[in-house]
C-alpha cells in the first residue's frame, strides 16, 4: 500500500474532478450533470481519504468527513432527481439549456 | 445633585407617546392629534427645566449619564477592549439646540393637527420617533451612538415626506433618503475609522486625544477624515452643491415636516460641523478657512441670487435657507468667538423663523391652494394677520435688528471680518440680496391688487396662533436680549476655543 | 446687568439734579408702548387710537423737553449696560444725552406729535386708522431710540428699525401697485447705503475694540487708527448716510416715497429719518474730521446732490414731488455744510429744515386734502379758499428760500460760510445756484397752487379742520422764529452751545463768513422768487422761454436724468442675469452631476443584469474561473509558488 505515493490519489481525485467539471459545466442533460457532480464529490471524498492517511497530521476525521460526504451525496441526488422529475413534468424538458428561469 | 436619569427621560420620553398611539383604534382621530400633541410636551417640559437649571447657577454636566453598553475585543487577550457607552450630556450648546428641537416638535404637532389629513396615527408614531432622534443627537456624547440617533432621524422622515407629501412627495422623499444615506455613509467610514485608530468613540475623549501631538493618526489621515465630516455633514447643512435634495422636500413634504426638517434637522449638519469638525479637527478646520469661508459666501449669495428669480413662494424659501446657511459656514470660518458665536445663534435663529415662514405658507396654501407668487397678490386685504405675521418674518429673516436674524448676521460678519475681511465684503452682497428676494416675494404676495378674488379666504383662527405667536415671541425675545442665548454658550465657546488656539 | 455711569462725575453725584436725563430712556419708551397698545387693541380702539398716539407721544415731547432744558445746565451724561456677550467681548447698549441729541429729542418728538395731531384730522374715516397710529408709533419710537444711542452698533439697530417704519409707512396704501413698488425701493436702496455702514462700524471695531463713540473718538484723538482706516471707515459710514439721506446716487427712493401719506412724507421724508444721515455724520464728526478725504467726499456729495436735485424740481408738476426733490436737495446743503467742517452750520439747518419742510408737506396735505389731486397744474388761485393754508405755505417757501428774517435765511447763511471759509469757491458756487434754483422752483409752486385762476376741476374746497391747522400754525411760527438761536446779530446761541465742553469740536463751531455772502444769498433768493414771479404770476415770461430753447434738455430733467432707468438697465438687469445664470449651474450642472451618477448607476446595473442569463451551467462557469483566478492569486501572494 505505502508504495503507492500521496501524489497518485490526488492525481487520481484531480482527473476525476476534472472530468466531473467538465461534464457538469458542458453538457446538456441534467441527468449527466448530476452524475458529473457526483464524481467532482467523490473526488473530494479521494482526497479527504487520502489526506487522513497521508496529512500532516492523520486521523479519522478524515475518513468519516468522506463516509459523511457520501451519505450527503446520496440524498442530493434524490432531492436532485425528485426536482428534475417534477421539472420534466411542467417544462417536458431535461435540457438544461432551457431552464433559464433564474433570469430576471 | 444627580440628574443623570433625567436626559434619559428627556431623549426617550416621545415613547411613551408612540405607545400610547399603538394602543388606539386608527379613527379616532381627535383623541390621536391629542396624544401626539401631548406626547411632544414631557420633553418639552423638561428642556425648558434644564434651561432653568443652568439660569439658576447650576452645572449642566450634572446631567451627563455614562453607561457600560457594548464591549468588545479581538481574540488576543491582551487587546484593550473595544467599548461602546451609552453615553448622553448637556453643554450650553446642546441644551439650546434641545430645546429648540423640543419647542418646535411640538409647535409642529400642533401644525400637523391642522395639515395632516390622513392616517394621522401613522403620522404621529412616525413624528414622535423622528422627534426621539433629533434629541438623541443632539444630546448623544458618543459618536456611535450619535450615528444611531441620526439614522433614526433619517428613516421617519423619509415615510412622512413620501407618504404626506404633496404631488412629487414619492421623488422627494427618495433624493432626500439617497443624499442622506450617502452623507451618513461618509460618516460612519470616519466614525469606523475613528474608533479603530483611537479606540474609542466618545467625543471628548477624542477632542483631547487629538490634540495630544502624539495621537496615533497621521495629518494627513486627519485631513482626509475632516474633509469626509465636511462632506457627511455637507449634505445635511446644506453646502452648494449639495443641496439639490433639500429643495425638492422644502417644496413637496407637508408644512409641518417641513417645519422640523427645515427649522431643526438642517441644524445636526451645523451641529456635527462645530461638535465634530471643529472639536476634534480644529487644525485641519483652520487649514481649510478659507475654503469653508469662500464656500459660506457662495451659499450665501448663490441661495440668495436663486431665490430671487423663483417663482414658488416655497421655492424661494428653499434657496433661502441655502442662504442663510451659508452664514452658519462664514462664522464658523472666522473661527473666533464673535464668529462662532454668530454661527449658532444663526442654527438658533433659523431653526425658529424658517419654522415660522413654512407654517405660514402651509396656511396660505391651505386656504388659496397656490403657493406660486404671481398666482397671489394683494392678500394683505383678505387675510390681514397673516399677512402681518409673514411680513414680520420675512424681515426677521432679512435681519432686521430687533429680531433672532441680526444678531446672528451681525456676529457672524463681525467674525469674519476680522480674519479675512475681502471674503466678508463680498459677502456683505448677500445682505442686501436677502432684503431683495424677501421682498420680492412677500410684497409680491401681500401688497399690490388681489390678481383673482379669494373665496372664503380665511385669516388665521384658533389654534394657529399658537405656534405663529410662539415663534414671534422667542425671535424678538433672542433679537432685544441675546443674552437668553449667548450666556449658555460661553462655557461651550471657551472649551471649543483653546482648540483652535485664539 | 451691571449699570456703568460713565460721565457722570462730581457734578451729578447727587441724586436728584439730573433725575430728568438719567431716565431719558422713557422717552423712545412711549411710542412704543403706543405701538404695541395699538397693535393688539387698535381694532377695538378705532378712531379713539387717535388720542393713544397722541397722547403718548405728547409725554416723550414733554419729557424731552424737560431734558433739553436740565441739559443746559448739567454736563452730558450718559449709561450703559451689558446687551451681548460674545467671549471677552462685551457689547453694551444704553443712551446718552448730549447736546445734539437732546436737541434732536425736541426736533423729532415735537415734529411726531404734530404730525399725530394732525393725521387725526388726515385720515379720518381711513380702514386702516388705527393701523396707521400703529406704524406712526413704531417709527417715532426707532427715531428717538437712533437719536439717543450712545454707540455704533445701537445706533445700527435703530438706524434699519427707522427703515423699516418708513417702508411700512410709504406702503401704507399696500393695494396701490406704486407704493408696493415704493416701499420695496426706499428699503432695498437704504439697505444697500446701509452695508456700507454695517461694513464700516466693523472695520471700525477691530479698529478700537468698541463700538462707543466716546472710544472711537479717542482712538481717532490717539492716531491710533491710521488714516487710510480713518478715510476708508468715515466714507463706508458716509454711504450709510447717503442712502438714509438720499444723496447721489442713492437718491431716486426719496421722491417715489411720495407714495405714502402726506403726513407720513412731513414725519419720515421731511424732517426725521432722511435728517438721521445728516445726524449720524454730524454724530460721528470728530471721526470725519480727522480725514480730509473723507470730508472733500462729503462736501462735494453734499454739493452735487443740492444742485442736481434742485435742477429736478424745477420741472416737477406733482407737489409733492417738488417738496421731495427739495427735501433732497436741502439734505445735499447739510452734507456741504458737514463736509466743509460747518458742523454747526449743517445742524442748524438740519433744525430749521425740520420746521419748514415739515410745515410745506403739512400745508401740501392740507392742499391735497381739499382739492384731492396732487398735480400742480389741476390747482391754482387757493389763496382765497385756503385762508389759512396759504399764508402757512408761503411762510414755509419763504423759510425755504432763505428770505432775510425767516429761519432759513440764517441756516443756509451759515452753510454758505462754512463752504466758503472752509476752502472749496467751486462747491460755494454750486451751492448759490442750488439756493438761487430753491428760491425758483418753490415759488413757482407757490404761484401755481395759489394764484392764477382755477384749473381742472376743483369741488367743494374747504379749509381743513382744526387738528390739521393748529399743527401747522405752530410750526409756521417755529420757521419764521427758530433761525433766531443762531445769529450773526443775536448771539450764536446754539452754535456755542453746542460745541460746548467737546474738545473735538471747539474749531468747528460758529463760522462768521463775510458780510458779502450774506448779501449775496439774499440777493440770489430773490433774483430766484423775482423769476418766478415773472413766469408764473405775470407770465410775462413765457413758461417755455427756457426749455423751449433746450428742448432736450429740458426732456433729460423731467426724466430725473434718467438715473432709475440706468439702475434698471445695469444693476437690476445684471442681477437679473447672474440669477439666470446660477439657475443654469443648478438646473445643469448641479442637477446633471446628479442625473450623471444616477445614469452611471443606472447603466451598471442594467449591465450587470445581462450577465444574469439563467443559465446554470454558465454561472458554474464563471464561479469555478473566479474560484481558480483566487486560488492562483492567493498562491502568489502568499508565496506558495516561487
Amino acid at each position: 500500500m505505502s508504495s503507492i505515493p500521496a501524489s497518485a490519489f490526488l492525481a487520481l481525485a484531480l482527473i476525476l474532478f476534472c472530468i466531473g467539471l467538465y461534464g457538469a459545466l458542458t453538457k446538456k442533460n441534467t441527468v449527466i450533470v448530476l452524475i458529473s457532480i457526483e464524481l467532482m464529490l467523490n473526488a473530494v471524498n479521494i482526497n479527504l481519504v487520502t489526506f487522513s492517511k497521508y496529512g500532516v497530521a492523520p486521523s479519522i476525521t478524515g475518513q468519516i468527513f468522506a463516509l459523511f460526504a457520501i451519505s450527503v451525496a446520496a440524498a442530493e441526488a434524490a432531492v436532485g432527481l425528485a426536482i428534475l422529475i417534477a421539472l420534466y413534468r411542467n417544462k417536458k424538458t431535461v435540457n438544461i439549456d432551457e431552464v433559464d428561469t433564474m433570469k430576471n | 445633585m444627580n440628574l443623570s436619569a433625567v436626559l434619559s427621560l428627556l431623549v426617550f420620553s416621545p415613547l411613551l407617546g408612540i405607545i400610547v398611539l399603538a394602543l388606539m383604534p386608527k379613527q379616532a382621530e381627535k383623541a390621536i392629534k391629542i396624544v401626539g400633541f401631548l406626547g411632544t410636551l414631557p420633553a418639552l417640559f423638561l428642556s425648558l427645566a434644564a434651561y432653568l437649571h443652568f439660569q439658576w447657577g447650576k452645572d449642566l454636566a450634572d446631567f451627563a449619564v455614562a453607561k457600560q453598553w457594548i464591549q468588545f475585543r479581538g481574540l488576543n487577550v491582551d487587546e484593550p477592549y473595544f467599548a461602546v457607552n451609552y453615553e448622553l450630556g448637556l453643554s450650553g450648546f446642546q441644551l439650546l439646540l434641545v430645546a429648540l428641537t423640543a419647542i418646535v416638535a411640538t409647535l409642529s404637532a400642533i401644525a400637523a393637527a391642522r395639515f395632516v389629513k390622513k392616517e394621522w396615527k401613522g403620522y404621529f408614531m412616525l413624528f414622535l420617533l423622528l422627534e426621539i432622534g433629533m434629541l438623541g443627537v443632539f444630546t448623544a456624547e458618543n459618536l456611535i451612538l450619535f450615528f444611531i440617533f441620526f439614522e433614526i432621524t433619517l428613516i421617519p422622515t423619509f415615510f412622512l415626506i413620501g407618504k404626506w407629501g404633496y404631488f412629487e412627495k414619492e421623488k422627494a422623499a427618495y433624493s432626500f433618503l439617497i443624499y442622506n444615506g450617502l452623507g451618513s455613509a461618509v460618516l460612519l467610514i470616519v466614525i469606523m475609522v475613528l474608533f479603530a485608530k483611537t479606540g474609542t468613540t466618545n467625543i471628548d475623549l477624542l477632542t483631547q486625544m487629538m490634540a495630544d501631538p502624539s495621537a496615533p493618526l497621521s495629518s494627513d489621515l486627519k485631513l482626509g477624515l475632516f474633509i469626509a465630516l465636511l462632506i457627511a455633514f455637507g449634505v445635511k447643512l446644506p453646502i452648494f452643491p449639495l443641496h439639490s435634495w433639500m429643495l425638492k422636500v422644502h417644496v413637496q413634504a407637508p408644512p409641518s415636516v417641513v417645519m422640523i426638517h427645515s427649522g431643526i434637522l438642517l441644524k445636526i449638519g451645523a451641529y456635527g460641523l462645530i461638535r465634530f469638525g471643529m472639536g476634534i479637527f480644529p487644525e485641519q478646520f483652520d487649514q481649510l478657512a478659507t475654503l469653508i469661508a469662500i464656500l459660506g459666501v457662495i451659499n450665501l449669495l448663490y441661495g440668495a441670487f436663486l431665490a430671487f428669480i423663483q417663482t414658488d413662494f416655497k421655492m424661494v424659501l428653499a434657496y433661502s435657507s441655502i442662504s442663510h446657511m451659508g452664514i452658519v459656514l462664514i462664522g464658523l470660518a472666522a473661527m473666533n468667538q464673535a464668529g462662532v458665536q454668530g454661527a449658532i445663534f444663526q442654527v438658533v435663529s433659523h431653526g425658529l423663523i424658517s419654522a415660522l415662514l413654512f407654517f405660514l405658507v402651509g396656511i396660505l396654501y391651505e386656504r388659496t391652494d397656490t403657493s406660486l407668487i404671481e398666482n397671489l397678490g394683494g392678500l394683505a386685504k383678505g387675510m390681514p394677520i397673516a399677512a402681518g405675521f409673514l411680513l414680520a418674518a420675512g424681515m426677521a429673516s432679512l435681519g432686521l435688528p430687533g429680531m433672532s436674524g441680526f444678531v446672528s448676521e451681525f456676529m457672524a460678519f463681525l467674525g469674519l471680518f476680522e480674519e479675512m475681511p475681502w471674503i466678508a465684503a463680498v459677502g456683505t452682497i448677500g445682505i442686501i440680496m436677502t432684503a431683495a428676494y424677501l421682498l420680492r416675494a412677500i410684497l409680491g404676495m401681500t401688497y399690490g391688487k388681489a390678481h383673482r378674488e379669494f373665496t372664503g379666504v380665511l385669516d388665521l383662527k384658533g389654534v394657529e396662533f399658537v405656534p405663529v405667536i410662539v415663534l414671534m415671541l422667542l425671535i424678538v425675545l433672542i433679537g432685544v436680549y441675546p443674552s437668553v442665548l449667548s450666556s449658555p454658550l460661553q462655557t461651550t465657546l471657551e472649551t471649543i476655543m483653546p482648540g483652535l488656539g485664539g | 446687568m451691571e449699570f456703568v455711569h460713565e460721565g457722570c462725575q462730581a457734578p451729578c453725584s447727587i441724586k436728584g439734579i439730573v433725575i430728568m436725563m438719567e431716565n431719558a430712556w422713557l422717552i423712545p419708551l412711549f411710542p412704543l408702548l403706543s405701538f404695541l397698545i395699538l397693535l393688539l387693541f387698535g381694532k377695538r380702539l378705532k378712531e379713539a387710537s387717535a388720542y393713544v398716539g397722541i397722547l403718548f407721544t405728547l409725554a416723550s415731547l414733554v419729557y424731552s423737553i424737560l431734558v433739553l432744558f436740565e441739559r443746559f445746565s448739567e454736563p452730558t451724561y450718559g449709561t450703559n449696560f451689558e446687551w451681548l456677550t460674545i467671549g471677552d467681548l462685551h457689547l453694551t447698549a444704553g443712551f446718552e444725552v448730549n447736546q445734539l441729541n437732546a436737541l434732536m429729542l425736541v426736533i423729532v418728538s415735537l415734529v411726531s406729535f404734530l404730525v399725530h395731531t394732525y393725521s387725526k384730522g388726515y385720515m379720518q374715516g381711513d380702514e386702516r386708522f388705527p393701523v396707521f397710529y400703529a406704524y406712526l408709533g413704531l417709527f417715532t419710537f426707532a427715531m428717538l431710540g437712533l437719536v439717543i444711542s450712545p454707540n455704533l452698533l445701537q445706533t445700527y439697530i435703530f438706524w434699519e428699525l427707522v427703515g423699516v417704519g418708513s417702508f411700512l409707512l410709504i406702503g401704507f396704501y399696500f393695494y396701490k401697485e406704486e407704493a408696493r413698488a415704493a416701499a420695496k425701493k426706499a428699503f432695498i436702496m437704504t439697505r444697500i447705503g446701509d452695508v456700507g455702514l454695517f461694513i464700516g462700524m466693523i472695520l471700525l471695531f477691530w479698529q478700537t475694540k468698541s463700538f462707543e463713540y466716546k472710544e472711537i473718538f479717542a482712538a481717532v484723538d490717539a492716531g491710533e487708527i491710521s488714516t487710510s482706516m480713518i478715510t476708508l471707515t468715515a466714507i463706508l459710514i458716509f454711504i450709510g448716510a447717503v442712502g438714509k439721506s438720499g444723496q447721489f446716487p442713492l437718491h431716486t427712493w426719496l421722491p417715489d416715497a411720495m407714495e405714502g401719506p402726506t403726513p407720513v412724507s412731513a414725519l419720515i421724508h421731511a424732517a426725521t429719518m432722511v435728517a438721521a444721515g445728516v445726524y449720524l455724520v454730524a454724530s460721528l464728526f470728530p471721526l470725519f474730521a480727522a480725514s480730509k478725504t473723507a470730508l472733500l467726499t462729503i462736501a462735494v456729495i453734499g454739493a452735487f446732490t443740492a444742485i442736481f436735485a434742485a435742477s429736478i424740481g424745477l420741472v416737477q408738476t406733482d407737489i409733492k414731488r417738488v417738496l421731495a426733490y427739495s427735501t433732497v436737495s436741502q439734505l445735499g446743503y447739510m452734507m456741504l455744510a458737514l463736509g466743509s467742517a460747518g458742523y454747526v452750520a449743517g445742524v442748524f439747518h438740519l433744525m430749521t429744515h425740520a420746521f419748514f419742510k415739515a410745515l410745506l408737506f403739512l400745508a401740501a396735505g392740507s392742499v391735497i386734502h381739499a382739492v384731492h389731486t396732487q398735480n400742480i397744474e389741476e390747482m391754482g388761485g387757493l389763496w382765497k379758499k385756503l385762508k389759512l393754508t396759504g399764508p402757512l405755505f408761503l411762510i414755509g417757501t419763504l423759510a425755504i428760500s432763505g428770505v432775510p428774517l425767516f429761519s432759513g435765511f440764517f441756516s443756509k447763511d451759515e452753510i454758505l460760510a462754512a463752504a466758503w471759509e472752509g476752502g472749496h469757491p467751486i462747491l460755494f458756487l454750486l451751492a448759490l445756484i442750488a439756493a438761487f434754483m430753491t428760491a425758483f422752483y418753490m415759488f413757482r409752486l407757490f404761484f401755481m397752487v395759489f394764484t392764477g385762476e382755477a384749473r381742472g376741476s376743483q369741488k367743494h374746497v374747504h379749509e381743513s379742520p382744526a387738528n390739521m391747522t393748529y399743527p401747522m400754525i405752530l410750526l409756521g411760527v417755529l420757521a419764521i422764529i427758530a433761525g433766531y438761536v443762531n445769529t450773526p446779530w443775536f448771539g450764536t446761541f446754539l452754535g456755542d452751545w453746542l460745541v460746548d465742553g467737546n474738545e473735538a469740536l471747539a474749531q468747528h463751531g460758529h463760522i462768521e463768513g463775510p458780510v458779502w455772502i450774506m448779501i449775496a444769498a439774499t440777493v440770489v433768493s430773490l433774483a430766484g422768487i423775482y423769476l418766478a414771479y415773472l413766469m408764473y404770476y405775470k407770465r410775462s415770461l413765457a413758461r417755455n422761454w427756457l426749455s423751449g430753447t433746450g428742448d432736450t434738455l429740458h426732456t433729460i430733467v423731467l426724466n430725473k436724468y434718467y438715473v432709475d432707468e440706468f439702475y434698471q438697465l445695469t444693476v437690476l438687469a445684471a442681477t437679473t442675469a447672474i440669477s439666470y445664470f446660477l439657475r443654469f449651474i443648478d438646473v445643469f450642472l448641479v442637477e446633471g452631476l446628479v442625473k450623471g451618477v444616477v445614469g452611471i448607476v443606472q447603466g451598471l446595473g442594467r449591465a450587470g443584469s445581462k450577465l444574469q442569463s439563467g443559465q446554470v451551467q454558465t454561472y458554474g462557469a464563471v464561479a469555478f474561473i473566479g474560484l481558480a483566478l483566487l486560488v492562483v492569486i492567493f498562491a502568489f501572494t502568499g508565496g506558495y509558488l516561487r
